[in-house]
């Protein structure tokens, strides 16, 4: 079943609604609480043509994409879109889309804090959550009594079992290449959750390989892990990526599931335990420390940071990042990529000898 | 006797080089590429075969390189060119630490640890601005031969200002100064600098440490070369027949990894 054929089924079978989700952080189990399916646009695979007209060139291709698909009613079936404060790109966009695209679909906002974060940072978040629920609330009805603690365990289900994948590749103990693992993490952009969470134990239950890959492994850093051709040549090439920190992937893994609580509390308690991101402003230091962090526990021999061209937040950090790994002598790679860009020769070229040079 | 051999199939031109057990070289061979990867790699194979004197039997091992590493189905093994350069150049020029590659459709800076083993490196890999194809469109232009390029640069009595890298730009310009009677010397000086300029940049982001090495077709060209040294503050060793550098490398880590596979 296709994405689109999926969501659909989710509507006219499931009866939920679809909320369309720009990246990257963002509430599901408040979207689930009000029974909706969030389906998170990332890369939609589509030639931008309408999408210029309202956008400056120096806007990242995540965001280009997006609005194409917009525009060109891509996102027909979606009974709202929610924006994220991910970035002033993203933010921008919503505005567009919002106030002088005229669609009718309901648009709405969510604004996480950014870091340094102070005492009133945990209550602003639970505010946002709660303003959240209540905007769905009155786009679709009330949600049924226990739904969100419900919605709320269903996540920490979903978190231990990304967590147990993670740890299991990490260890070499999952059998699952690249490019599997890539292609299952992102089915739960718009899986819902039951159904995800199916998929995981199947991935989980599968035994662990015989050996490890022969070539180094790697961590990747970045916003997505786009162009899918890299994940291939990285198998082909026998490399494991042993651990990310990619906003779509571990970025987005809270270390805290608070077993009990109110359920607004135990969500933003798991907010605030996200790994560093650019995305939150969390400082250089502590992203640093993070990424040497996975090296170290990884045995990793070396960084491939996947940046998508004019993502202002990732690139603010990167050159310190760099300088930073090669101060504790790790090697790094720096791709610029773009949404559907193709993996063309020079791209592979410069993967295979980082490779080559850390192997 | 057992030989080894290195196949390098880039943009523009194949290389094929053959040594023995003793890293001599016994053949070099170039040729264009055209338009069949496959094609251009068996026939520059066949043609060092017939330098040598020797068969497809004896050779013990076979490692291609260049943008067509990939399809060369009779290799034992694929490997880029940034490590074969590095190879090549280390075994030419023992003390190089820095390589600088410009070839027909890219450039590459190459930071060499020791052994030759590669530490770091970059490389262009959005567009051809300020590589080989770059000059060859504007000596078109300009109604030199590529061998004339050196010579005229080092005649110049000024230096134009050229602002892009870009083929498609810097061709506009060269038309502009074309029409302006700008001498030719003058101009080609000037592309040479736009180019030096650009491949500093990348030098600047990997750093220069021991001997440098330049490789690649461009490096045949003097006036590069000269404008590079002065940035560099260091003379640049360039071999005979730098465009080999890539295929000797490639034919080196064949006899390498003959010896540790036994």
């Amino acid at each position: 079943m296709t994405r689109k054929e999926y969501l659909q089924h989710q509507k006219t079978q499931r009866h939920r609604r679809v909320v369309g989700v720009l990246p990257a952080l963002f509430p599901r189990e408040i979207l689930w609480a009000a029974d909706a399916v969030p389906a998170e646009v990332w890369d939609p695979p589509l030639a931008v043509s309408r999408a210029g007209a309202h956008l400056q060139p120096y806007i990242c291709s995540v965001v280009r994409q997006s609005l194409e698909l917009i525009l060109s009613g891509g996102a027909d079936l979606v009974d709202a879109l929610l924006f994220p404060h991910t970035c002033d790109s993203i933010q921008n966009m919503a505005s567009v889309v919002h106030d002088y695209c005229g669609l009718d679909t309901p648009c709405l906002f969510f604004y996480h804090p950014k870091a340094p974060y102070t005492q009133h940072s945990r209550v602003y978040y639970r505010d946002q959550l709660q303003a959240l629920l209540e905007r769905l609330q009155e786009l679709f009805g009330p949600a049924e009594p226990g739904a969100l603690t419900a919605a709320v365990e269903m996540g920490q289900r979903m978190y231990r079992r990304l967590g147990e994948m993670y740890a299991r590749r990490a260890g070499g103990n999952l059998g699952l290449g690249n490019e599997e693992f890539y292609r299952v993490l992102r089915r739960g952009e718009y899986l819902h959750p039951e159904d995800f969470i199916a998929e995981l134990d199947q991935v989980l239950g599968r035994p662990a390989p015989a050996a490890a890959p022969p070539g180094p492994a790697v961590i990747l850093s970045g916003v997505v892990p786009n162009p899918p051709g890299l994940l291939s040549q990285l198998d082909r090439l026998g490399v494991a990526v042993a651990h990310d920190d990619l906003l779509m992937g571990s970025r987005r893994i809270p270390s805290r599931l608070p077993a009990e609580g109110d359920p607004l509390d135990r969500l933003t308690e798991s907010y605030f335990s996200l790994p560093p991101c650019s995305t939150r402003s969390n400082s250089l230091a502590r992203r640093a420390a993070y990424l040497g962090q996975l090296v170290e526990q990884t045995g990793a021999a070396g960084v491939i940071f996947l940046i998508v061209k004019f993502c202002e937040p990732e690139y603010f950090d990167l050159p310190n990042l760099v300088e930073e790994l090669k101060a504790r002598g790790v090697p790094s790679l720096v791709l610029d990529t773009e949404t559907n860009q193709p993996y063309d020769g020079r791209m592979a070229t410069r993967v295979e000898a980082f490779i080559e040079m850390i192997g | 006797m057992s030989l080894f051999a290195g196949i390098d199939i880039g943009s523009l031109s194949t290389e094929a080089v053959i040594i023995d057990q003793q890293a001599a070289m016994v053949a070099a061979v170039i040729l264009p590429t055209e338009a069949h990867s496959t094609k251009a790699a068996e026939t520059a194979l066949e043609a060092a075969l017939e330098q040598a004197g020797a068969r497809r039997p004896e050779l013990a091992r076979i490692v291609a390189t260049g943008y067509g590493r990939v399809s060369v189905p009779f290799a034992h093994k694929a490997v880029t060119e940034i490590t074969c350069h590095g190879a090549g150049a280390h075994h030419l020029f023992p003390g190089t630490g820095t390589v600088i590659d410009i070839g027909g459709q890219d450039s590459k800076v190459i930071r060499l640890g020791p052994g030759g083993k590669v530490v770091d490196f970059t490389m262009n890999d959005k567009c051809a601005a300020g590589t080989g194809r770059f000059l060859e469109v504007m000596a078109a232009k300009l109604g030199a031969g590529l061998d004339e390029l050196g010579p005229l640069s080092r005649a110049a009595r000024r230096e134009v200002a050229i602002s892009s890298v870009c083929t498609v730009f810097a061709e506009s310009e060269v038309v502009s100064l074309v029409a302006r009677n700008e001498p030719r010397e003058d101009i080609i000086r000037g592309l040479h600098r736009a180019i030096v300029n650009r491949v500093w940049s990348m030098v600047r982001a990997v750093g220069v440490e021991g001997q440098v090495t330049m490789t690649g077709g461009v490096a045949k060209n003097s006036g590069v070369v000269e404008l590079l040294e002065e940035k560099v503050g260091q003379p640049i060793n360039v071999y005979r027949e730098p465009q080999i550098v890539g295929a000797l490398g490639a034919a080196l880590l064949a006899r390498d990894q003959a010896r540790a596979l036994g």
